[in-house]
């Protein structure tokens, strides 16, 4: 079951709350005497399904006084009046329905799920349900089954294209990478605090990225920490979208709040076991396209002799050599043979030692035997095996009046399809509620998590990345399947066997011997406690940890490009964040008006600990221990603590349940501000009318609302940005090393404050079977804390201010459309989500009027005036002068290569001017059929792989220029840039001449591989390799049948479901080579706009079965 | 501040809750407000949780300074290798030649390096200063008046007498004229000088000079005596040149070889000579120059087997020969040159993979300024007559001193083969030759020495693109534009264009 929506459906453990609410109602009026009555008894089914309904309210006709609510068998038994002819029963969800009752008893109830919900219960801040249309602010939920058939490995992609304003970016990077998610567009000028607050029943839990590089090596993405959070343990998501939802949160809340609802055991009947198993492979989705006509070498020549220049440029790494024809050409994987023509040997090209009769390595005399120059088209798809995931659920769960239970495990075992990469992770999830008295309940919700992978793959550009040799440096002859032994005979261990001992590694070795591990172990749960004291007064207190520990294990060997002597390091991650908190409620009718009012506290607490220990180069090879180090050990600890004190209340008043005023305040006292400073109160009000209910409307409206919300939320800064202080750097010899920190610390820091402002409307027409939701937002974000940059000859690099003012606008739009429903029971739903955000830097400060947010390749600089992530760069020089025939064209230095601009220039925007989402959800019977397409339109990206492919001579743009070969007196051969000169003329006016050799003598061609390279002269200029990002993708395909319970017969099994699903299948999109959703990673930032040459991201298909017994 | 209950408050309330039965409700309330005033009666303790635990707010002096002299180290190495040695033609490039081609873009190594580093020394100094220690204020003087020297030579006009004002919230300083900088940096060394002289406190944590209060001193008074030939051609110099010379008591001087000031590297990771991490492709880059080759090849200077090694296929064929490569080729034929880099020779092993040895330590050393050095100074200043003395004997001396350094015999006959015979007619010119080769390797002081003198006569490559112009600077850092525009443009209009080929003031 699909449904992608804001029309809802709810869990049952809301349901049953809601219904006991309902009933209380109904009871709190009770007055009627008993007259002659009867015992009616009767099961309330689902329609389709035949389940039992658990909690659906049986009221009867005219005495709405006398009801009950079904139990966990769906019976129910309610005295009644002899006299009484009809009941109702009604359940949310499911269409109201009168039953004629007359005398009989035992009556089977079937109710028909309704099209579209009207009355949904949603979960709301601080885990408080609440009925939806009650709601001043935007929200939009996402169910857990939608999670575990169409599987994601990190959680946060499983939300791309489903959620209206929400944007997901994938870092490709292999097994476990980590995604970035934003709600509403990016508010803070940190890249780093731009993302959403994970609460897991209703507890914040950690979204952290921390970084691997230093000490020589790279990035490994290790995952963002919310990645984690088992599918199969979901029951749903929320989405709170704006400050007014999430302003209860604090400060983190800033950005909205994902809020995951889990499973529990809650309306189980006796004990239920479910169990969920999916199969699923991964191939790469799109790889870049190389060129296939010319191999390694320069100038059209090669020939290898020890892959680091001895022999015709074979230690050049680009692939500007000879054309293939077949023709024998000494290579790496050629075979040796003794000189002068003597016999052949076992070793090959790169085999460049031999071991003496003493045992000591010495060079090899021999010479390569020429082989036939081919190119190899598929040595990277080969490369590449097929990813396979394998998930399987087993979940019990159980329950009786008073307590209930669910035990779940979960085993991911995933390969990537890149080789030898891979992630294990299991999860146990406990979830146990108990009410010792009618007044008390306690109910424990419990995660451990353990990860581990032997290997992930590194990213960014650098040896250390499969993808920097395969997309910039990776002769086209070369077969690949020649590295996968990839020790030197005779070396092993020792020295590695390539095709280039220049600059690179091998990429078999670099991933079976340069090992990037981790294994995790994650806990969060939490215990609520709640009492009422009177039916109005109840009291919850709650505590909550979520624990992560991570060791990370990086391995070098020997003979690594930068690791001769191999090295090893660990690094111990340790983040905990702790929450305790009270809330105290209060909660009456009074008449029309009915009252909730709310009070509470929480204490937050975080640490953060790393340790990393680094031997830098290794006594023995092959041993990782830190006994085996040749050198000094390095080591590196940080701690961090925080703690935030926060007071809270909010009261929900409601006249005649069609007017709702939400209030909510929060004050909020931070350690990471300083002491005059660090109290901050932030309020919030919104409003809501269903105006179906308040005046009669045309019948072809069903329900229609209208919400606004005004919001304030205070956030706070890391810790310790108060103090200046002096950092311990790597020792000279016996010299300790300490050096100030190139920060400059505020000790007058005031705390971040953002207003928003949301209106909206939800109206359903014709019963529900077109629902529309749509939101205008507003948010102003100021006095940011950020470290702006200085002039370094102040010393310093940057010092800590409040600055800024930010704006986001934008819409968010929700169709929800029903184009089919026949009573044969076949069903076409459409949902389409919408978002559009504009950011915008109102202004920064008055010191700086542009504030570089990072720097990679581009420079992401928020200016004022501007949209938020703007990107800067060098740009081409063109003709300014308006009235020239050649307005706009590019400028040309007198070599004929393009002049860049001395200023860095706009460019681009990551951000998309706006992002749809379209599922389209066919069920027939048991038969359920679904695609999501996910489209973002706008936004740009930067392509490394296309800057550097084309140096490189690999990507398939490159045959440009050398259609016959290097020789530029032969025709097609050499590129003329496209552009003009410029040139004083008589009268000392510019004069422009174009490069173009049918009108200008004296044009200027450049070689194919000058001419590559000019293009973005040395990786400079970078206008010509910025795209648009623009794309549609197929995201998800689904075919499901449910097997009609009856089929089993007496087999165990229940609610059978087999399903095939694929993820990712096919992106469309003006970008070479690579997928435009990407991003790239960066000491523990993930830079959207940005491509690295990333690993290529996944495309999977898969199997899924579930059941229950 | 101390907080009265450390116990997980809630977790204490849930174990009441359930473990006793509710006798009233005025009971419960109470315990609520109770539980509230535990959760927050320990604000104060917000101050303490925001203590950083990882990090000083104070240290010495000796453990500021190690740091500070590797990384300026560093730089005089790293960008001694990818710029000084190539545009003073000691070496070459084979591949990636931009910067052998003069398409230089930022070159912002110096820059960035001797600010950042200069908040570090600026600390040594206030510390010292504050506790009277005379020494590390001197050896702070020096390392300043030296990182100065460097950056205001890439440069021209740069921030100096406010420079590294952050914490005095100055974040504009002004760019000054080089010749205040000099002025500056001159009355520094002689302070320096003084400081250094009267103190009997030890220093520590110097990775130059060991804490040799004398050899900072010669070192202090041998960079006056290079400064004040630097600015040379703009004033007369004679008499502080004189004044220094004249008094050895006062004005210690490098005597020897003993005295080289510079970074003696180590064997062991991290700490290495910093080239000898590179990876050996981006090493074999750089190859021997033509214009040094065929020079010492002529010279049978036996100096050019330290800094370079016979080609590989000469070695291969028995016939081991030098062979340099040209400046300034594009692409293609740099690559191609002699029939491809097989042919052309590799930079000596002692500043790549030998650099751990113990002639590699001996020998790749991150220099501030050696006796060599020191000597062809002298023996300008004594053949320009802006001092009495023998410029052949100095000369002489500056010539054996390289070869002694190097750990070369100098061949017989060396010193009166004709084009190595000291010609005072034609002194300016050998002098500036010998201290050309003598400066191989010295991070940019060659490029400073052959900008003001000219000798050795280099020409530009044939596929330069600078308009044939070997340049004299390097550009501001386009963060200035955005980050101090005002005193950076004040600085370009003074000074002239923002460009390579603008001189700066000594050059003019």
């Amino acid at each position: 079951m699909f449904h992608i929506l804001p029309t809802i459906r709810l869990s049952a453990t809301v349901r049953q709350a809601f219904s006991l609410l309902t009933l209380l109602v109904i009871f709190a009026g009770f007055n009627a005497a008993w007259a002659q009555t009867r015992v009616l008894k009767g099961t309330v089914l689902d329609a389709e399904t035949g389940e039992p309904l658990l909690g659906a309210t049986v009221v009867v006709s005219g005495n709405e006084t006398l009801g009950s609510i079904t139990d966990g068998e769906g019976k129910f038994s309610l005295n009644l009046a002899e006299n009484a002819k009809t009941i109702y029963v009604s359940y949310i969800g499911y269409e109201r329905t009168t039953v004629n009752i007359g005398i009989g008893n035992d009556l089977e109830i079937r109710l028909q799920p309704t099209a579209t919900n009207m009355n949904e219960v949603v979960i709301t801040a601080l885990g408080v349900a609440r009925d939806e249309k009650a709601l001043g602010y935007a929200i939009q939920k996402v169910d857990g089954d939608q999670l575990t058939q169409a599987r994601e490995t990190n959680l946060v992609n499983a939300l791309a294209g489903k959620v209206a304003g929400v944007q997901v970016v994938g870092n490709p990077a292999g097994v476990g990478s980590s995604a970035r998610v934003t709600i509403r567009g990016d508010k803070s000028l940190n890249f780093n605090k731009n993302q959403p607050l994970f609460v897991v029943d209703g507890v914040p839990i950690l979204n952290e990225l921390v970084g691997s590089s230093g000490k020589g090596r790279q990035d490994v993405d290790y995952g963002n920490t919310a990645a984690v959070v088992n599918p199969d343990d979901i029951e749903s998501i929320t989405v709170l979208k704006g400050a007014n939802a999430s302003a209860l949160y604090g400060s983190r809340a800033n950005n909205g709040v994902i809020l995951i609802t889990t499973k529990t055991g809650k309306g189980t009947k006796g004990i239920g076991v479910s169990v969920n198993s999916t199969t699923s492979f991964e191939t790469p989705l799109l790889l870049p396209e190389y060129q296939n006509v010319y191999g390694q070498g320069l100038n059209g020549d090669f020939g290898y002799v020890n892959g680091a220049g001895s022999g015709v440029r074979d230690g050049v790494d680009e692939s500007w050599g000879p054309k293939f024809a077949g023709q024998l050409i000494p290579q790496y994987d050629s075979p040796r043979r003794y000189l002068n023509g003597g016999a052949m040997t076992n070793f090959r090209g790169g085999d460049l030692f031999s071991v003496d009769e003493n045992g000591n390595s010495v060079p090899l005399v021999t010479e390569v035997v020429p082989t036939p120059w081919v190119a190899r088209p598929d040595n990277v798809r080969d490369f590449f095996e097929v990813g396979r995931t394998l998930t399987n659920n087993f979940a019990i769960a159980g329950g009786n009046e008073s307590s209930n239970f669910r035990l779940s495990f979960t085993n991911l075992d995933q390969t990537g399809f890149v080789p030898n990469t891979d992630l294990r992770r299991n999860t146990i999830a406990f979830s146990g509620g108990i009410n010792p008295t009618d007044r008390l309940s306690v109910k424990t919700v419990i995660n451990y998590i353990k990860s581990e992978s032997d290997n992930r793959p590194s990213n960014s550009y650098g040896t250390e990345n499969i993808m920097y040799l395969f997309n910039c440096w990776l002769g086209r002859q070369v077969d690949l399947e020649s590295s996968k032994d990839y020790w030197q005979r005779g070396q092993e261990g020792l020295r590695q066997f390539g095709s280039n001992y220049n600059y690179h590694d091998n990429p078999y070795f670099n991933l079976n011997e340069n090992t990037n591990g981790l294994a995790g172990d994650r806990v969060f749960g939490n215990v609520v406690v709640r009492y009422e004291f009177t039916d109005w007064l109840s009291l919850q207190l709650r505590t909550a940890t979520d624990y992560s520990y991570e060791l990370r294990t990086q391995r070098r060997a020997y003979s690594t490009q930068r690791f001769p002597f191999g090295s090893y390091s660990e690094a111990r991650v340790n983040i905990e964040e702790r929450n305790s908190d009270f809330l105290l409620t209060f909660n009456k009718t009074f008449g029309d008006l009915s009252v909730n009012v709310s009070g509470g506290g929480n204490r937050m607490d975080a640490k953060y600990d790393y340790l990393e220990t680094f031997a830098g180069q290794l006594l023995i090879p092959g041993i990782y221990n830190f006994g085996n180090s040749r050198v000094e050990l390095q080591n590196d600890l940080v701690k961090t603590r925080k703690r935030i004190n926060s007071f809270y209340g909010f009261t929900q008043l409601s006249w005649k349940n069609y007017l709702f005023l939400d209030l909510t305040a929060r004050n909020d006292w931070s350690s990471a501000l300083p002491t005059a400073s660090n109290s901050y109160f932030y309020p919030s009000a919104s409003l809501s009318a269903v105006v179906s209910d308040m005046v009669n409307l045309p019948a072809w409206v069903s329900f229609a609302k209208f919400r606004t919300g005004i919001a304030q939320v205070g956030n706070d800064t890391d810790p310790y940005q108060l103090t200046q202080v002096f950092n311990a750097g790597t020792p000279f010899g016996p010299n300790r090393v300490y050096s100030e920190s190139g920060t400059l610390v505020n000790a007058d820091l005031k705390p971040e404050i953002s207003t928003s402002f949301e209106i909206g409307t939800d109206l359903r027409f014709l019963d529900g079977r077109v629902g529309l939701d749509f939101t205008y937002y507003n948010i102003v974000s100021k006095n940011q804390i950020i470290a702006i940059p200085l002039s370094i000859t102040t010393g310093y690099n940057n010092k800590i201010i409040n600055a800024g003012s930010i704006r986001n606008y934008g819409l968010e739009a929700m169709l929800n459309l029903v184009p089919l429903q026949t009573q044969a029971g076949l069903k076409w739903e459409i949902d389409f989500n919408f978002g559009l955000n504009r950011s915008e830097v109102q202004e920064l400060t008055d010191e700086v009027s542009n504030y570089v947010m990072a720097s990679r390749y581009i420079s992401v600089e928020a200016r004022e005036g501007e949209r938020m992530g703007s990107m800067y760069g060098l740009g081409y020089q063109r003709v300014t002068d308006e009235s020239s025939a050649y307005f706009g064209e590019i400028l040309l230095d007198s070599r004929g290569r393009p002049l860049r601009t001395t200023n860095r220039v706009l460019l681009g925007n990551y951000s998309p001017d706006f992002m749809v989402g379209i599922n389209n959800n066919f069920t027939f019977k048991g038969l359920n059929v679904g695609f999501l397409i996910d489209l973002r339109e706008g936004g740009e990206i930067y392509s490394h792989t296309q800057t550097v492919g084309r140096e490189g001579g690999q990507i398939i743009e490159t045959l440009e220029g050398r259609e016959n070969g290097y020789d530029l007196t032969l025709p097609e051969n050499g590129v003329y840039f496209n552009g003009v000169f410029s040139s004083k003329g008589p009268n000392g006016e510019t004069v422009y001449t174009p490069n173009d050799p049918s009108t200008n003598a004296s044009a200027i061609k450049l070689s194919a591989r000058e001419y590559h390279s000019a293009f973005t002269q040395g990786r400079s200029l970078i206008e010509g390799v910025i795209y648009d990002a623009s794309f549609t993708k197929l995201r998800e395909v689904r075919i499901g049948y449910n097997l009609p319970n009856s089929i089993m017969g007496k087999l165990p099994f229940r609610n059978v479901n087999i399903s095939a699903v694929g993820r990712n299948l096919f992106v469309w999109s003006q970008v070479p080579h690579i997928d435009p959703e990407n991003a790239s990673i960066s000491g523990g930032t993930l830079i959207p706009g940005t491509e690295s040459v990333s690993i290529p991201s996944a495309r999977s298909f898969g199997f899924n079965v579930s059941f229950k017994l | 501040m101390n907080c009265p209950a450390r116990v997980t408050v809630p977790g204490l309330l849930i174990y009441t809750i359930i473990s006793k039965s509710m006798k009233s409700f005025a009971l419960k309330i109470a315990l609520i407000l109770f539980a509230s005033v535990l959760v927050f009666s320990c604000t104060k303790d917000l101050e303490e949780i925001n203590t950083n635990g990882n990090s000083p707010t104070a240290v010495p002096p000796s453990l500021l300074l190690p740091g500070v002299m590797r990384n300026i180290s560093n730089e005089v190495v790293g960008t001694g290798w990818g710029i000084g040695n190539i545009v003073i033609q000691h070496t070459a490039k084979i591949q990636f030649v931009n910067e052998d081609r003069y398409a230089w873009g930022e070159i912002n190594g110096f820059w960035n390096t001797t600010y950042a580093n200069m908040r570090d020394l600026n600390n040594v100094y206030v510390l010292a200063e504050a506790q009277g220690l005379r020494n590390y204020m001197g050896l702070a003087l020096v390392m300043k008046s030296w990182m100065f020297s460097i950056a205001t030579d890439c440069y021209g006009d740069i921030p100096y007498s406010q420079a590294t004002q952050g914490k005095g919230d100055n974040f504009f300083p002004v760019y000054d004229t080089q010749e205040n900088i000099y002025n500056g940096i001159l009355a520094d060394l002689e302070r320096a000088n003084d400081l250094l002289e009267s103190s009997p406190e030890a220093i520590e944590g110097d990775i130059i000079l060991n804490g040799n209060k004398l050899r900072w001193r010669k070192l202090a008074n041998s960079l006056l005596l290079r400064y004040l030939m630097r600015i040379s051609n703009k004033r007369d110099v004679s008499a502080q040149m004189q004044a220094i010379l004249a008094d050895p008591v006062k004005y210690p001087i490098m005597e020897s070889n003993a005295d080289i000031a510079a970074l003696t590297y180590l064997a062991a990771s991290p700490n290495q000579f910093p080239i000898h991490t590179s990876r050996i492709g981006s090493f074999n880059e750089f190859r021997l120059s033509k214009t040094m080759g065929d020079t010492l090849i002529a010279l049978g200077d036996p100096r050019l087997e330290v800094f370079a090694r016979p080609t590989d296929a000469s070695v291969t064929a028995g016939s081991p020969e030098f062979v340099g490569i040209p400046n300034g080729l594009d692409d293609i034929e740099a690559l191609t040159y002699n029939g491809g880099s097989q042919f052309i020779s590799r930079i000596g092993a002692v500043f790549y993979e030998n650099a751990i040895t113990s002639d590699g330590i001996d020998i790749a050393r991150g220099f501030v300024m050696d006796y060599a050095e020191l000597q062809f100074i002298l023996a300008e200043a004594a053949q320009r007559g802006l001092i009495t003395g023998d410029a052949k004997n100095f000369y002489e001396k500056g010539i054996q001193a390289s070869m002694d350094y190097y750990k070369v015999t100098m061949p017989a006959g060396y010193l009166t083969m004709p084009e190595v015979a000291y010609n005072p007619a034609n002194g300016l010119a050998q002098i500036g030759f010998q201290k050309w080769i003598g400066l191989f390797f010295h991070g940019l002081e060659g490029w400073f020495d052959w900008r003001r003198t000219g000798y050795p006569v280099l020409l530009p490559g044939k596929a330069n693109l600078n308009e044939n112009q070997i340049p004299v600077r390097f550009i501001y850092p386009s963060s200035e534009q955005a980050l101090n525009s005002d005193n950076r443009n004040t600085a370009v209009s003074r000074q002239g264009v923002d460009n390579i080929n603008t001189k700066v003031w000594w050059d003019q």
